[in-house]
């Protein structure tokens, strides 16, 4: 609770110079989804089944009726398992079932524009977050774990829509598609791609 | 419509509350004791399998522990399949077995390696087996293993089971080379009822090893 009120004083104070508008909704908004993503590229070829494990929070500040800023952060968690294949190595071969899994947990600051003012009852937008994502490699070869875990760059453009629930309401429904790209190499991994599904709800507080 | 969108969103929050505490799958809980095991292979390269005609297999296995260095003889239920098993095999490759007295060609080590386990990160092609055997066994009293460079010998923290063979009838002075190896690591490599399995499995994957 302490933390979410520094980063309210935090932004009040980084924006306290705007001249705010006439606004319909307070202008510092939470927001949570629930994600689902696909993995694409080479990260496909590593585990190539979606992803039902995921979430996504953020915290927005509108600095007028169009534009706003934010930060976020989230988690996906990717998993396959893959039935028992012999993998030639140059140290020999090897047989196993292999669970391929990646743990993606972003941090990112975003910018977003709103394409109909704050009164319309659907108010689509864009948004691209620009930050860091924890990237934890984890391939079982057996129950024998071969690890990773590194900070990469993540950008992640994103386009959605809120639906206030009634006109002026602090409330609103949200639903998005983000395609988050890292150049992140690991072993079979020489890109990350996905697309991630996101609806949920964001607040306005007071 | 309102309404809807309400309990879509409601619904959505409550999924995203639930991933917060059950983050991810734990690859560890969905794996059978047979899903966990590996089998390692490795083989000398410039080795002629069709070159070899004859093979004998130790009369028990040997047991090595960390506790102690020296390895100790064992012949358990779980030990007489693996002789068994693993002469069913070369014989189905093609090759003939003799008496050790008899100068054969190949000669077939089997070791179980009891060593407490401890967490490590496993990269494939770690390297376990080795001359636990005394070379003395197979009449090179006194010799070694000879191991050529791409096998990476390495000491090993489980339980895990190894078969070698090594070529008698190229020794290089009283060293044996290893011609091929096979490595069983993961839960249940020491019971009984998965011999067969674990022998078919690393003898399919090395097609090469063979009379014919």
């Amino acid at each position: 609770m302490k933390k979410i009120r520094n980063w309210i004083l935090i932004f009040a104070g980084c924006f306290a110079a705007q001249a705010v508008s006439a606004q319909v909704r307070p202008p510092l908004s939470v927001d949570i989804n629930y994600s689902i993503a696909q993995p694409l590229g080479s990260l496909k070829d590593y585990t190539d089944k979606t992803s039902f494990r995921g979430w996504s929070a953020g915290l927005q500040y509108m600095l007028n009726d169009q534009w706003s800023v934010g930060l976020r952060s989230g988690f996906q968690d990717f998993y396959q398992k893959l039935p028992r294949a012999v993998y030639p190595d140059k140290q020999g071969d090897v047989s196993a079932v292999q669970s391929r899994t990646l743990q993606v947990i972003p941090i990112q600051a975003t910018v977003s524009y709103a394409f109909t003012k704050p009164g319309s009852a659907i108010i689509p937008y864009a948004t691209v977050g620009v930050g860091t994502a924890n990237m934890n490699y984890e391939k079982y070869w057996g129950e024998f774990v071969e690890k990773n875990n590194s900070w990469q760059f993540l950008v992640s453009p994103e386009i959605g829509i809120n639906v206030p629930f009634g006109k002026a309401s602090p409330v609103m429904f949200n639903a998005n598609v983000r395609y988050n790209y890292a150049p992140y190499k690991y072993a079979d991994i020489t890109n990350f791609n996905t697309v991630q599904g996101n609806i949920g709800v964001k607040f306005h507080l007071n | 419509m309102k309404r809807t969108l309400f309990l879509f969103s409601a619904a959505a929050a409550v999924v995203a509350m639930v991933s917060f505490s059950s983050c991810r799958k734990d690859p560890l809980k969905d794996m059978t004791n047979e899903e966990s095991r590996i089998y390692i292979t490795n083989h000398d390269s410039t080795a002629n399998f069709t070159s070899y005609s004859t093979f004998s297999i130790v009369d028990s296995v040997a047991v090595l522990t960390l506790a102690s260095d020296s390895a100790k003889k064992a012949l358990t239920d779980y030990d007489k399949k693996l002789i068994a098993s693993v002469t069913a095999a070369m014989q189905q490759r093609g090759y003939t077995l003799v008496n050790k007295a008899a100068k054969p060609d190949l000669a077939v080590n089997l070791t179980r390696i009891d060593n407490s386990y401890t967490n490590i990160s496993w990269n494939p092609g770690w390297w376990g087996g080795g001359g636990y055997w005394d070379p003395g066994y197979w009449g090179y009293p006194g010799g070694g293993w000879y191991w050529p460079s791409y096998y990476t010998v390495y000491r090993v923290n489980e339980k895990q089971v190894a078969i070698d063979l090594f070529d008698l009838k190229n020794p290089k002075g009283d060293k044996l080379t290893a011609v091929w190896n096979a490595l069983w690591r993961g839960s249940g490599v020491w019971t009984t009822g998965n011999v067969d399995s674990m022998v078919q499995a690393s003898f399919a994957q090395s097609a090469y090893l063979s009379k014919k």
